[in-house]
């Protein structure tokens, strides 16, 4: 077999992630949900035959190195090799067979040339509603998966090109709004069925075999990548330790997130047999979640020019016994995995601030700040609002924190306050960076936010679920960490504080809700700061 | 323009080149001139070429009637900072809303992340006590605004950027806010976002507002040059400038709302595509143009180009109507790249105008895309810029040999042909993606390509889309000055309210008014009445969406066939339509268009002797052959180009691939087809 030159690997792989591009604007494109559509909680690859993901689209890291977990196990477990056909299509959630939480739904195809199969090509969707105790599938107080939705284990929703219609029929009587996933779903279909033609053309171009050896060599090539940034790492163990404040059901019970790196060469080790037993709350993760959270920390040290390919894992590995947070054991709840990846993403970084100093930043807010405000007019009409907020980035070495911003597993946008107040009764009263909320250091931590939300409805049912209450973001090399986080009820002039997971709390007409977001922690004592920077912090008012 | 005045020149200012396109009414010849621009003031090399061009062909500066005006002012101004000093009023509680942004990062991966820019800092931005509602109804009264114009005149603004909280629904305070600013502090521009941008969302129009403010004295004294250079040797023409949205707009009005100017840049490009799908009467082109550092692509369907209601400067959000364009950062500066994973690169850095490629010899030292051509010999080292500058040859077959060719064990020509492959790959999945997102297929398209480099590339990227057909219009070099040379007046106007859709009284009742204020703007900037025309769009989306599609609107203010239309846009943009959903009118717009009147334009002229094309050696599949050159101001309409073979110009080269055939068209465009599989 000839070997392909350098010129035709990078035209396979630009073309590969070019596939992956055009996945992504299908579902973009045809899905029904806001939660895909202007949320963009979704994610399309191109995997090997062996199910190596090649090139991804992701924008979300906490689906990014998912995916191929997820099929690997698929392939190994559940779909043999040689079940799969020219046509079919699998589809699972369930996060006891590769998945994440119940509301990912993931969705395969394998990709034929000349008999043989090539390829995979995969989609990952966040479904606005997949049943359970509460819309939206996130109840905060749900103790065992059975509450959490429909659990859809690894079939072939698609069989030789035919829907499987006793299936779609499972899923339409299980869910509150049908429509919306099965539209949605419709379009993770449609996604595979682009990529799918898209990987026949360059496989018409190139021949299978070239493919083949192609997939190869982009993996070779990140794994050479992901190597030289270990290798740069000094050898040694490196521990570090963060906390949950709780899983929402035992108040105040903190869930410990510990990591033990072994750094040897030119491979990582990841060590996480310290970290909590799983708990009774959604708080749990299975080894999708985790694997993602760990593999992400890693590739963020290596140079701006990596592929990112399953070839970066090789040189990683993850010890995660079954029955921990980090892999938790059938029936657990796992709706708040991201809770779990924040803090164990915050407990790498902290890991990896001993290998590579100069490269970490301190701890960002880690936290995704979900509130859900259900508003009840007079007339009986309800609205829902739902707002994904964020905090302040962690200072690095050689700059402050960015007040206010996206950080770490998650990355969603706000919603126009303008927008809010046109259509439903709710009035945001404040929105500004919280004042000295960043860790103090030589470089200083970015602020989080405050927001105030005022009910002008007669009635209206809250719920929240966030952390970093009782633990505040860490600073690092003598910075200090970052405030913790608020949520206040303001009712007729008298302030109380509103637990952070909270479902379904009654409020009344005039009602405000206040919620302080954490900043990033510091680095380096505060002492060092430049003078000239502790003066813009003054003038500014960030201090 | 008078029989007096004859002539209509249309000037494109870029970074290293100002163009012209120049249109003598007197025997209808279109003529081309580039002059070398001039950024301490550009008014000065845009009067130094078109005196050039006046002594060249023949007129005099008092026969220039019109002059319409493409200029990168404002974006430069933005991109290096060099922007007033100003404060932004805004409600109190939410001076941070310009800081905060919308959240989402776009480097992933990044430990060490920069802030999204924020142009005003936040001790420049002071928090005034006022809210309105969505409605329009005031929830907190406008107080006394005496601590606050204390404070205004100790900050000495020489800008100040007013915008607050639901003010597209009801302007009041910002006017009352205007009127006291301006009796505090007399002289110092005020832009209020009911103005500039009267749209729902409160940061994006926030964004735009304090854009404007921060360009104003900026533009104002540019303007103001411009027009002391009028009277020069009788040179008097109505002076219009180009905007974002591909129309004009009158230089007091641009003096006003500078930031209409931020993205003109590829509207020039956009409307020679339009207007060249209808000449060349092809309904679906897809542009691309391709210049030292970037890849702009825009479609053209139906003869028509998008608009898009938003676009951005440096990450900051620019609300206003602009032309629809996907831009990649590939371009004839690209620089090839071998990255320590043995990975070869092609862009997004970019060598720039300096020190440019390596074979400009003027210190480059990367290896970048035109070093490619110019080591296959599909550039000729002596008639680069018809001739203007030498190209070192050595230089660049030195910098792709050490850079690319030795890393990858390759060769020097088989290195460079890399280059081409990855590039040309990358374009083609940009022009893919443009098409895609739409719904299109390329095979339903023609390439229509422009810009210095982008000859060099067309038919190559054209086969990796299945296209069959490429379009090499006329002086592809100033191809944007032509689109400006045949464009209207053009001023948008916005109202944004959530209507539903069956609130058919109150919409049609703001239709009206709109209609009412186009006319009025019409009227204000001498528009006879027999060139006015009104055309009104709107924002729609179903109940429960977060985002809009822009719709024409031709019948307002019937919604029926509005409603239509979205479904039908809806469908086949997204692949379905919710005909039974509720509908929701975020913003009614208006384009108030004063039309310039079309002088014809003369056919290009085809040589009339035959000329036998000359040849060289270029290099494709590992080895050198001989690939006929031709010219292209000595082509005739028999002449027929196989590939593979180079046209040249003054300031562009085209390749025709293998199994392609090109001919020169009537209007003077070449036009390539594929011939072969």
């Amino acid at each position: 077999m000839k070997k392909l030159g350098p010129i035709e690997i990078e035209v396979i792989r630009n073309a590969l992630t070019a596939a992956a591009a055009e996945m992504d604007i299908t579902i973009w494109r045809t899905s029904r949900s806001t939660i895909v559509r202007e949320l963009l909680d979704y994610s399309t690859a191109v995997f090997d035959a062996e199910g190596q993901n090649l090139a991804q689209s992701a924008r979300i890291p906490g689906h990014l190195n998912s995916m191929t977990h997820a099929l690997r196990t698929l392939l190994a477990d559940h779909v043999q090799p040689e079940a799969w056909h020219e046509g079919d299509v699998v589809i699972f959630n369930d996060p006891y067979c590769g998945g994440q939480h119940l509301p990912d739904i993931l969705a395969f195809r394998p990709v034929f040339h000349g008999g043989a199969r090539i390829a995979f090509v995969g989609t990952l969707c966040h479904h606005i509603d997949v049943g359970g105790l509460v819309a939206g599938s996130y109840a905060a107080k749900a103790t065992e998966i059975f509450q959490e939705g429909l659990r859809i284990p690894p079939v072939k929703l698609i069989e030789r090109g035919v829907r499987n219609e006793g299936i779609w029929a499972m899923i339409r009587q299980n869910i509150r709004k049908p429509d919306l996933l099965l539209g949605d779903l419709s379009s993770q279909l449609a996604s595979l069925e682009v990529g799918a033609a898209a990987l026949a053309r360059l496989a018409n171009r190139f021949g299978a075999a070239a493919m083949i050896e192609a997939g190869q060599r982009i993996l070779d090539m990140s794994e050479a990548g992901m190597r030289a940034a270990i290798g740069r790492m000094p050898d040694g163990v490196y521990e570090f330790e963060d906390f949950l404040d709780d899983d929402g059901i035992d108040l105040g019970k903190r869930i410990r997130l510990h990591v033990r790196l072994h750094i040897e060469g030119e491979t990582a080790r990841v060590d996480l047999s310290g970290c909590s037993p799983q708990v009774a709350g959604p708080t749990n993760a299975t080894l999708a979640s985790t694997n993602a959270a760990v593999m992400f920390a890693l590739m963020c040290c290596a140079d701006s020019s990596l592929h990112m390919s399953a070839g970066c894992y090789r040189p990683i590995s993850v010890t995660a016994p079954e029955g921990l947070v980090v892999n938790a054991r059938h029936p657990a709840p796992v709706a708040h995995r991201i809770a779990v990846t924040h803090r164990l993403l915050n407990a790498m970084n902290g890991a990896l601030h001993q290998a590579v100093p100069d490269l970490i930043p301190a701890a960002y807010y880690g936290n995704s700040y979900v509130t859900t405000f259900q508003t009840v007019k007079e007339s009986g009409q309800r609205d829902v609002l739902v707002e994904i907020e964020i905090g302040g980035s962690g200072a690095h070495p050689a700059k402050d924190g960015v007040n206010a911003y996206a950080s770490g597993m998650h990355n969603n946008s706000n919603i126009p306050i303008e927008m809010i107040e046109a259509q439903l009764p709710l009035t945001v009263l404040r929105y500004a960076l919280r004042d000295g909320s960043g860790g103090a250091g030589m470089r200083r931590g970015g602020l989080g936010l405050v927001r105030e939300w005022r009910v002008d409805s007669a009635h209206c049912f809250f719920t929240a679920n966030m952390d970093r209450f009782d633990h505040a973001p860490y600073g690092l090399a003598g910075g200090g960490p970052a405030a913790k986080g608020a949520l206040v009820l303001r009712r007729d002039g008298a302030e109380s504080p509103i637990p952070p997971k909270t479902d379904n709390l009654k409020l009344q007409q005039g009602d405000v809700v206040r919620l302080e977001t954490s900043g990033g922690g510091g680095f380096g004592p505060p002492a060092d700061r430049a003078p000239d920077a502790s003066d813009r912090d003054a003038r500014m008012g960030y201090a | 323009m008078s029989a007096t005045q004859p002539v209509r020149i249309a000037v494109d200012i870029g970074g290293t080149f100002t163009d012209f396109q120049i249109l003598d009414q007197r025997h209808g010849r279109v003529m081309a001139w580039k002059a070398p621009t001039t950024p301490a003031d550009p008014s000065e090399g845009l009067m130094t070429g078109i005196r050039q061009a006046a002594a060249r062909f023949g007129f005099a500066l008092a026969d220039v009637g019109l002059l319409l005006h493409g200029t990168t002012i404002a974006t430069n101004a933005v991109l290096e900072r060099k922007l007033a000093s100003g404060v932004l009023l805004t409600t109190a509680g939410f001076e941070d809303v310009l800081e905060i942004t919308r959240h989402v990062r776009r480097d992933i991966y990044g430990l060490a992340p920069d802030p999204f820019p924020c142009l005003m800092d936040r001790d420049r931005r002071f928090g005034v006590v006022e809210r309105m509602r969505a409605d329009g109804s005031v929830e907190v009264p406008l107080g006394d605004l005496t601590a606050l114009t204390d404070r205004l005149r100790a900050a000495a603004p020489e800008a100040i950027a007013i915008g607050l909280l639901h003010a597209y629904a009801n302007p009041a305070h910002e006017r009352a806010l205007r009127d006291a600013v301006a009796k505090a502090l007399p002289g110092v521009p005020i832009s209020l976002s009911s103005d500039i941008s009267p749209e729902i969302r409160e940061y994006e129009r926030l964004s735009t507002t304090v854009l404007n403010a921060l360009l104003m004295p900026v533009v104002q004294r540019y303007l103001a040059r411009l027009e002391a250079r009028l009277g020069e040797d009788g040179f008097r023409p109505r002076i219009f400038l180009v905007q974002s949205n591909g129309g004009m707009c009158s230089l007091r009005r641009a003096a006003e709302q500078p930031a209409r100017l931020l993205l003109s840049g590829p509207s020039g490009g956009a409307l020679a595509a339009e207007r060249l799908s209808r000449r060349l009467e092809r309904p679906n082109l897809v542009a691309v143009d391709m210049g030292g550092t970037s890849f702009d692509v825009s479609v053209v369907q139906d003869h028509v180009i998008g608009l898009v209601t938003q676009g951005e400067v440096d990450r900051l959000p620019v609300r206003l109507p602009m032309v629809e364009m996907r831009t990649i950062g590939a371009g004839g500066g690209s620089i090839a790249n071998v990255d320590a994973a043995g990975r070869l690169t092609a862009g997004p850095r970019s060598a720039g105008a300096r020190p440019g490629p390596v074979c400009y010899g003027r210190g480059g030292t990367e290896p970048t895309v035109t070093d490619a051509n110019a080591v296959l010999g599909r550039l000729d080292p002596d008639f680069f810029l018809g001739g203007a500058m030498a190209l070192d040859l050595a230089g660049a077959r030195a910098a792709m040999e050490t850079r690319i060719g030795t890393p990858l064990a390759l060769g020097t020509e088989a290195a460079a042909e890399g280059v081409l492959r990855v590039t040309n790959a990358q374009l083609a999945a940009a022009v893919r993606l443009s098409l895609f997102e739409k719904g299109l297929d390329p095979r339903d398209f023609a390439l229509l390509s422009f810009g210095g480099a982008g000859g060099l590339h067309a038919t190559e990227v054209a086969d990796e889309l299945g296209i069959t057909e490429v379009v090499f219009p006329r002086e592809p070099g100033t191809l944007s000055a032509y689109g400006i040379l045949f464009s209207d007046l053009v001023q948008d106007l916005a109202r944004s309210r959530l209507y539903r859709d069956d609130q058919a009284e109150a919409v049609a009742a703001a239709v009206e008014a709109l209609r009412a204020e186009a006319d009025a703007r019409l009227a204000e900037d001498g528009v006879a009445p027999a060139q006015r025309a009104v055309e009104i769009s709107a924002d729609l989306r179903y109940r429960g969406q977060a985002f809009e599609l822009l719709v024409p609107w031709p019948e307002a203010p019937a919604l029926p066939p509005l409603l239509a239309r979205f479904h039908a846009t809806h469908r086949a943009r997204f692949s379905y339509a919710a005909e039974g959903d509720p509908v929701e009118i975020v913003t009614l717009r208006a384009a108030a268009i004063g039309r310039l009147d079309k002088p014809e334009e003369a056919s290009a002229t085809p040589a009339d002797t035959a000329t036998a094309p000359g040849s060289r050696q270029v290099w494709q599949g590992g080895a050198a052959t001989s690939w006929p050159v031709w010219r292209r101001e000595r082509l005739r309409l028999a002449d027929t180009i196989e590939g593979p073979a180079i046209i040249e110009e003054a300031f562009a080269t085209h390749v025709i691939a293998a199994g392609w055939r090109a001919a020169l068209d009537p209007e003077g465009a070449i036009i390539a087809r594929r011939i072969a599989a």
